[in-house]
């Protein structure tokens, strides 16, 4: 039995096993099932097994297909470029610029605080506050910078991204925060010395010694935005689709192999860009 | 202390305009719950009042808030166990490399960036191609570990990388069993963190939308609730039911801030004693 | 028993309307073991799901009060209820679902037929319902009309017929009439056909539903009133004709002329009050909320006329012994008028209009139902004031509006095909 228990693989297994049961269960199994259900094919009320590549024909015959991913890709991208920057300033200013323990936290908490409220009660008030006769309309009118209301501020693809970044600049924050603050201050101290300026500190220094955190920040801020499908149908009044939508609207319309050949794309998109940031990072040490 | 640099100045309006940004929404959710007896879900304010605090009390005309509220509190308490209980043991496993550790570790990061909808998807499918009904408690609460449990054990993983391996040996230098160095020396050392988990395990699940919108079954969660009621109510009770979730998370949050600060002082207390039977 | 007869006698009317009341009486005893029924009542639950349009909870605690056991509601959009009753057969009881619903589906053997001589109402269901026509002359409109998908050949059928066979498919409950909604203030004059939805005129400020059995129908309404294209049958497209009414729509919506799509009843009220879009398919009733937020805003018929949608109750084919006495007992309820006067309350209509007057004021149904002009305040169920002295319902009566249905909601043969098309539509 203590022979047993030193084999480390045996041992290793066991303590690993609930997680592995979880994952199998509710990870793998149901992708390989989408996998499969991506060949079947659907009737108005079930799905039949099947081996057909009619899905997958129609998804990449369709041009609308191509704008869709770019779409998502776009969202991605410019999302990521917003919460980058803010997310590194205020990672910035809270590791370097605040400098007691007890104020970093208080301040962190209270940039928390408002993740609090349900995801979709935040997104839907930013519609009284964008609309035609929203806040931000009738307070510019009335300042006399416009005259007419700003139609782009709502249903567009700026108040997509307004919403995105809303929701997600934190997950930049948190992972490049947690990197700066295990930056030995001394080694800024010797760039300084060295007679380096604030920006070149800050380029030189700094943002290598945070790559591992930029680089955690944008897998969880690419992977939300390539995954989500409800900002951008509130946000945008249905008027734009990204990936995730397409496959909601499929399954909104019981079009299951549909929409599992279009998951099966997405996640293979997915998956890709994540292999590509990992080669950036290891994940493991940085934590 | 040296004077403060003018980029101080201009980072800490950067930062104020942050917080500004983020509070916006919360704000004018705070604000229009607030909302007169006659007015709706847009400014202007007709009046104010704590008509719509009361109201959310009252039946609703549709669906069943306390119902869901309910539902997912327990099922936030069950993810948060769960996720404590296999990060801790699934942490501890991975600081020895297994058979398996590396496929298991892709398996982690896959459940970390798989877009929820194929979760949702695909836990859905299974349980309907096998015959099984879903419900919240079962395929729901599977669905929801496949997002916390990456969380938890990447800080598991964090914690244990900046674990001090000796305090482990010293205790089986002590003669203590495997069990008994885990039980008495490696959790009490990581517990602070194991808070962290379970805050993190709650709130995930509490706030969890996309996962377990295929995955509940007949009865809603608090989100599928109010993404229902975002499609069948029009009134600022909505709003209320924003604020009133929203203080709900803040006494979470401090309760369980009292609880990290709690055992944080035991345990200073405790080293303290330690230092002095020395 | 007794309790559901002096439910009935407290009733205004009851004198006026004693046929009724004892037929609704008879209806309920005919369902047999009154003793078993009376000791096991409250224990049973019955499930039921829909859409936020009639899974009020007002009906759940009537039952409770009128029946005795009890009854759980969830409101889902129109998308999760077919879904729902498509793939989790086991998780409803009752299903309150549309027509076309009810054709996508049925064959899914996840309903069992009901039998119309247990319902004491049948004879007095609408003829939409039964053989299609509103009076025995008006023609059938394009479409699945109701009673193409209501009836069907036994307890165990999966199939459609197309007479009154005794078995139903659906119990009707609920139907309506839809049409543009407009915001006469924001648009200064008079509209009178669908083509106006892509006029130019209100280039970013239309809307259309993101429902793709009811949108296409919109849809079809518009491309015919632009004089575009005259469809052999609206309700059944062939793909070239999906191809080209998608078209139209994916051309105006890259033009910008759509400000939002909506997928709910009350994302449409919130477009319309918020002053985002100005024109609009809209339900009826959605319009009334509008109103009674203060603001100006006209269900608008239109020359082409109406489209129109009808929903009913179906009931689990896993139910059987006593909980589907209850649910015949339920149905019976639902039929007997007090849900009637309710939904007629909020601009729908009954489907057994008779039996719903002995619970609406001469007002109301003077009002709701016979478009005569409201001599009081029209009030809510829920007492939000609708409509004041003098007032008239838009559109007229009930003979007036169901009478110029031009289309139903339709699910085609190409369904399938359109669907897709549909989703391209929405992302393109």
């Amino acid at each position: 039995m203590k022979k047993l228990l030193e084999n480390r693989n045996l041992s290793g297994w066991l303590m690993v096993s609930p997680l592995a049961i979880v994952l199998l269960v509710f990870l793998l199994m149901p992708i390989i099932l989408i996998v499969i259900v991506s060949f079947w094919r659907a009737t108005e009320f079930s799905i039949i097994p099947a081996f057909e590549f009619d899905n997958y024909e129609f998804l990449f015959g369709s041009s609308v297909t191509y704008k869709v991913f770019f779409n998502t890709f776009k969202y991605a991208l410019i999302t990521w470029a917003c919460t980058l920057v803010i997310g590194f300033t205020v990672a910035y200013y809270l590791a370097f610029h605040i400098r007691s323990l007890t104020w970093q936290v208080a301040l962190f908490l209270v940039c928390t605080i408002p993740f609090l409220t349900s995801n979709i009660i935040r997104m839907i008030s930013w519609i009284p506050f964008l609309g035609r006769n929203g806040i931000a309309n009738s307070t510019l009118m009335s300042w006399g910078v416009i005259d007419e209301p700003l139609e782009w501020l709502l249903f567009s693809d700026f108040s997509v991204i307004l919403a995105f970044v809303h929701l997600y600049t934190l997950f930049m924050v948190v992972p490049i925060f947690n990197t700066m603050m295990r930056i030995d201050k001394s080694l800024i101290e010797a760039a300084r010395d060295a007679g380096a300026n604030g920006a070149q500190i800050l380029w030189n220094v700094v943002i290598p010694l945070t790559k591992p955190g930029i680089m955690i920040g944008t897998i969880f801020v690419v992977t939300l935005v390539m995954g989500d499908f409800i900002t951008v149908r509130f946000m945008s009044g249905s008027q734009s689709a990204n990936v995730g939508r397409l496959i909601s609207n499929d399954i909104a319309l019981l079009q299951y192999p549909s929409a599992s050949a279009t998951a099966i794309v997405l996640l293979a998109t997915v998956l890709i860009t994540i292999g590509i940031l990992l080669r950036f990072v290891d994940i493991r040490k940085e934590l | 202390m040296e004077p403060r640099s003018r980029s101080f100045y201009i980072l800490s309006a950067f930062f104020g305009l942050f917080v500004l940004f983020l509070y916006g929404p919360t704000l004018t959710i705070g604000i229009l719950s607030f909302q007169g007896e006659g007015g709706g879900l847009t400014f202007p304010m007709r009046g104010v009042s704590l008509y719509w605090f009361y109201d959310l009390f009252e039946q609703q005309a549709v669906g069943d808030i306390w119902g869901s509220f309910r539902r997912s509190i327990v099922l936030g308490l069950m993810v948060m166990v769960t996720t404590v209980v296999v990060s801790v043991t699934g942490g501890l496993a991975f600081r020895k490399k297994f058979l398996g550790s590396g496929i298991l570790f892709y398996l982690i990061i896959t459940a970390l960036v798989i877009p929820s909808i194929l979760v949702s998807l695909g836990v859905g499918l299974l349980f309907s191609q096998s015959g099984l009904n879903v419900h919240w408690s079962t395929s729901g609460f599977g669905a929801q570990l496949t997002w916390t449990l990456p969380f938890g054990l990447l800080i598991m993983f964090a914690v244990f990388n900046r674990f001090d391996k000796s305090y482990e040996e010293a205790a089986r230098d002590l003669g203590a069993s495997p069990w008994q160095t885990i039980r008495y020396v490696v959790l009490p050392i990581i517990a602070p963190s194991l808070i962290g988990v379970a805050l993190f395990g709650f709130t995930l699940s509490y706030d969890e939308f996309a996962r377990t919108l295929l995955t509940a079954g007949s009865y809603n969660t608090l989100p599928l609730e109010i993404y229902g009621m975002t499609t069948n109510v029009t009134s600022p009770v909505l709003y209320a039911l924003g604020t009133l979730t929203t203080l709900f998370s803040l006494l979470i949050i401090g309760a369980f801030l009292t609880l990290a600060l709690l055992s944080n002082r035991r345990k200073a207390r405790a080293g303290s004693d330690a230092g002095r039977a020395v | 028993m007794t309790k559901f007869t002096s439910r009935a006698g407290l009733s205004r009317r009851t004198l006026l309307k004693g046929a009724a009341s004892t037929a609704i009486t008879a209806g309920a005893t005919s369902l047999g073991a009154p003793m078993l029924w009376a000791q096991n009542i409250k224990d049973i639950t019955i499930r039921q799901f829909g859409t936020g349009v009639s899974n009020l909870n007002e009906v759940a605690t009537q039952v409770k009060e009128d029946l005795g056991f009890t009854l759980e509601m969830t409101a889902l959009d129109t998308d999760s209820v077919t879904q729902r009753a498509a793939t989790q057969p086991n998780s409803f009881d009752i299903a309150d679902i549309e027509y076309f619903i009810c054709k996508k589906v049925w064959a899914a053997g996840n309903l069992q037929a009901m039998d119309t001589s247990k319902l004491a109402n049948y004879d007095k269901i609408v003829g939409i319902f039964r053989d299609g026509k509103l009076t025995p002359e008006s023609k059938i409109a394009q479409g699945t009309a109701p009673h193409t998908v209501g009836f069907t050949s036994g307890q165990n059928g999966t199939d459609f017929v197309q007479e009154e066979s005794g078995w139903m498919t659906l119990i009707p409950t609920i139907y309506n009439a839809d049409t543009l909604g407009i915001r006469p203030d924001l648009i200064g004059r008079p509209i009178n056909n669908w083509s106006e939805l892509l006029n130019p005129e209100f280039k970013g400020k239309a809307s259309i539903l993101d429902i793709s059995s009811i949108g296409i129908m919109d849809m079809a309404m518009v491309v015919e009133s632009m004089g575009e294209y005259t469809y052999p049958d609206k309700g059944n497209m062939t793909k070239e004709e999906i191809d080209m009414t998608i078209g139209i729509f994916t051309e105006a919506k890259n033009n910008g002329q759509f400000r939002a799509f909506w997928k709910s009843f009350d994302e449409s009220v919130n477009l319309m009050a918020s002053g985002e879009v100005v024109i609009q398919s809209m339900w009826s009733p959605a319009i009334t909320a509008v109103k009674s937020q203060g603001i100006p805003c006209v269900y608008q018929p239109l020359e082409e006329g109406y489209r129109s949608w009808g929903g009913g109750l179906g009931i689990s084919a896993a139910l059987s012994g006593i909980e589907l006495d209850a649910a015949y007992e339920y149905i019976n309820w639902y039929l007997s008028g007090w849900v009637g006067g309710f939904l007629m309350r909020q601009g729908y209509y009954s489907a057994v209009p008779e039996t719903s007057k002995a619970f609406m004021s001469e007002n109301e149904w003077g009002f709701w139902f016979e478009g005569k002009e409201a001599t009081g305040d029209i009030a809510s169920p829920f007492g939000d004031k609708l409509a004041g002295a003098g007032e008239v319902r838009d559109g007229g009566s009930f003979n007036d509006r169901m009478g110029a249905v031009a289309c139903w909601n339709s699910v085609m043969d190409e369904n399938q095909y359109m669907v897709r098309k549909w989703n391209e539509f929405i992302a393109a």
